[in-house]
């Protein structure tokens, strides 16, 4: 039922609609026609105003048109057969030509230019509610996937609880390390330092972790690492005492971290101590090639038990060779595994990060891939990220970006755990707790099973979701 | 929006749940109290230890006092430094005697060379 004007013609083999049918005059708010009745009228609009819609069991009203003066309705009914599809009611006082089922089909049947008009408007409708069906179901395809809004809610959410979390965590850090420091520390090069490392003219100071240290440092370097520096400084003033014609000598510092957190924030302090006669040396990556090291050979670095999360993280390996089933492999009941399992291994990483970002910030430089002034955001941010996202995958919500955004995050360590292992960093993981895991090709496995459960989920989820249509209990297709 | 609004009151809820969990340490009163180096840092100065029980403590060495916090984790103290570092302690004799791993890593034992040994000091001491 839509709105339609009145046949070119109304005229053919001697019949007329206003002969045939009935007049009839129906004050504003008249039903004329409900939804779901048997036909029994045809009606044609003289004046006045109607309007058509639909109406839900629980009275949810969608109007569909208005009609005017000369449309008509409810020929669909009679020439179908089937209950009226739609009801009919008047906006104002409107004036009807009420013609019977009888009379309609002899209209029809004398008049073939009425009834080839009609069936073009029928035709018309139905092609009109194919479109419409089309775009609904888009609509709803494009609504179980993902919009640019899923990423900015998660992840808007998890910078804006990281932000305010840290203001009131006593463990808090600042956004940006080391911003507003005004105390600049001169830079010497390279070539200059190796001169005065050979005359015996400068103490060189290595800023890293201990662990880097033992493995590789300019020979007779000071280990002071900044990390530790309240508590290690009485001990490198001794040391310094003890070293003959140390009074002369500036302090040279190194590092070897892109971020340049420790050996530029290590010569700050010593400024701060006092001590006016700091460099750092400028190329922070080249020392090992130039001046003479020492060391011990790579080991493998110890690590705290893992308890719960460290078994669990075994698991995604498990399920990647449950994939490689075909069957199996596009069952929605393994996706709700993967996002139970993925959901609990995260929340439980950033649990264990959350509390205290200065550490995981600290795990951050160690991969020395990240610019000094994105280490404490990325810190402050990621494990709120880890946590919204695992949240939303064991709700149910918005999964399929969700998913992408924990493969995202898997590739982006992954990359950093080949990294650390080709240049053998002596450092862990920082994944999970605040140790963290051995940097080995099994962490990297490990998560290269997480990034296909994310695959896994991304292609074929669709049970127990949360969506923006309701709760999807179990399978239904449109 | 009713709807919306649920949905995030779940989240925010499980979130505050998990964080309410994982602050959860062991109990930290069997090792509170204060503590003195055995041997000397630099050949000259004791370094002090004070563990109080609400997780706060303070390291004293040359008149300098390094604020930490600290909790109880797998039999072993973890001491949590302003600038992210970590050092674990392991106790022995039932926590008269810490052993301060100074490697600022996590290691099975205390390593020999950078080993730092206090001992408790008794009340009024």
């Amino acid at each position: 039922m839509k709105g339609k004007q009145a046949p070119p013609s109304e005229e053919a083999g001697g019949l007329k609609l206003c002969e045939l049918g009935q007049p009839c005059v129906v004050p504003a708010g008249t039903r004329i026609v409900s939804q779901g009745e048997t036909p029994e009228f045809f009606y044609v609009i003289q004046s006045g105003r109607l309007q058509v819609f639909r109406e839900t069991a629980d009275h949810i009203r969608t109007p569909l048109t208005e009609l005017g003066p000369g449309a008509y309705f409810g020929e669909m009914a009679l020439v179908t057969g089937q209950p009226r599809s739609a009801s009919v009611e008047s906006l104002e006082e409107s004036s009807l030509i009420k013609v019977s089922k009888e009379e309609f089909d002899r209209l029809l049947d004398h008049n073939p230019q009425l009834a080839r008009h009609i069936i073009q408007q029928l035709s018309s409708w139905l092609m009109s509610g194919d479109r419409r069906l089309e775009q609904e179901v888009v609509h709803q395809v494009k609504l179980r996937q993902i919009s640019w809004f899923d990423y900015l809610l998660m992840l808007g959410l998890s910078l804006f609880m990281a932000l305010v979390f840290n203001i009131y965590n006593d463990n808090g850090i600042p956004l940006i390390y080391g911003w507003g420091e005004k105390n600049a520390v001169p830079e010497i090069g390279l070539g200059q330092a190796l001169e005065m490392y050979q005359k015996n003219e400068a103490i060189f100071v290595d800023a890293r972790k201990s662990a880097f240290f033992s493995q590789q440092h300019i020979k007779g370097a000071m280990d002071l690492p900044e990390i530790l520096f309240d508590l290690m400084y009485p001990m490198f003033q001794y040391m310094v005492a003890q070293t003959e014609g140390a009074k002369d000598k500036p302090f040279i510092v190194y590092g070897g971290s892109f971020s340049r957190r420790f050996d530029v924030g290590l010569a700050r302090l010593l400024r701060k101590k006092g001590t006016e006669r700091v460099m750092v040396l400028r190329d922070y990556q080249s020392w090992p090639k130039i001046f003479p090291l020492e060391g011990k050979e790579p080991q493998e670095t110890a690590s705290a038990p893992l308890g719960l999360p460290g078994y669990l993280e075994w698991l995604p390996v498990g399920i990647f060779l449950l994939i490689l089933i075909p069957p199996i492999r596009r069952s929605p009941y393994l996706s709700i595994a993967c996002r139970l399992l993925l959901g609990v291994i995260f929340m439980a990483f950033a649990l264990s990060k959350i509390l205290r970002p200065a550490v995981f910030a600290l795990n951050v430089v160690d991969f020395g891939m990240m610019p000094s002034l994105g280490v404490d955001l990325w810190a402050l941010a990621l494990p709120w990220a880890e946590l919204v996202v695992g949240m939303f995958l064991i709700l149910g919500i918005r999964t399929r970006a969700a998913a992408t955004l924990i493969a995202a995050m898997n590739l982006i360590f992954i990359v950093g755990l080949v990294h650390a292992i080709y240049l053998h960093l002596p450092i862990n993981c920082g994944c999970v707790g605040e140790v963290g895991e051995p940097v080995t090709w099994w962490k990297v496995l490990k998560n290269t099973g997480m990034v296909v459960m994310t695959i896994q989920i991304f292609l074929y989820d669709r049970f127990l979701v949360l969506d923006r249509g309701g709760f999807i209990w179990r399978d239904s297709s449109i | 929006m009713n709807k919306d609004f649920l949905k995030l009151a779940a989240v925010l809820g499980l979130i505050l749940v998990g964080l309410a969990l994982s602050g959860c340490g062991e109990s930290r009163s069997r090792y509170a109290g204060a503590y003195r180096s055995v041997n000397p840092i630099a050949e000259k100065n004791y370094s002090d230890l004070d563990l109080q029980e609400n997780g706060k403590g303070t390291w004293t060495l040359a008149g300098k006092t390094t604020e930490f916090n600290w909790v109880v984790k797998g039999r072993k103290i973890w001491i949590y430094l302003k600038t992210g570092a970590i050092i674990i302690f392991t106790p022995s004799e039932g926590g008269k005697e810490l052993s301060a791993d100074m490697t600022g890593e996590w290691h099975p034992g205390c390593p020999p060379t950078s080993c730092v040994v206090f001992k408790r000091v008794p009340e009024g001491g």
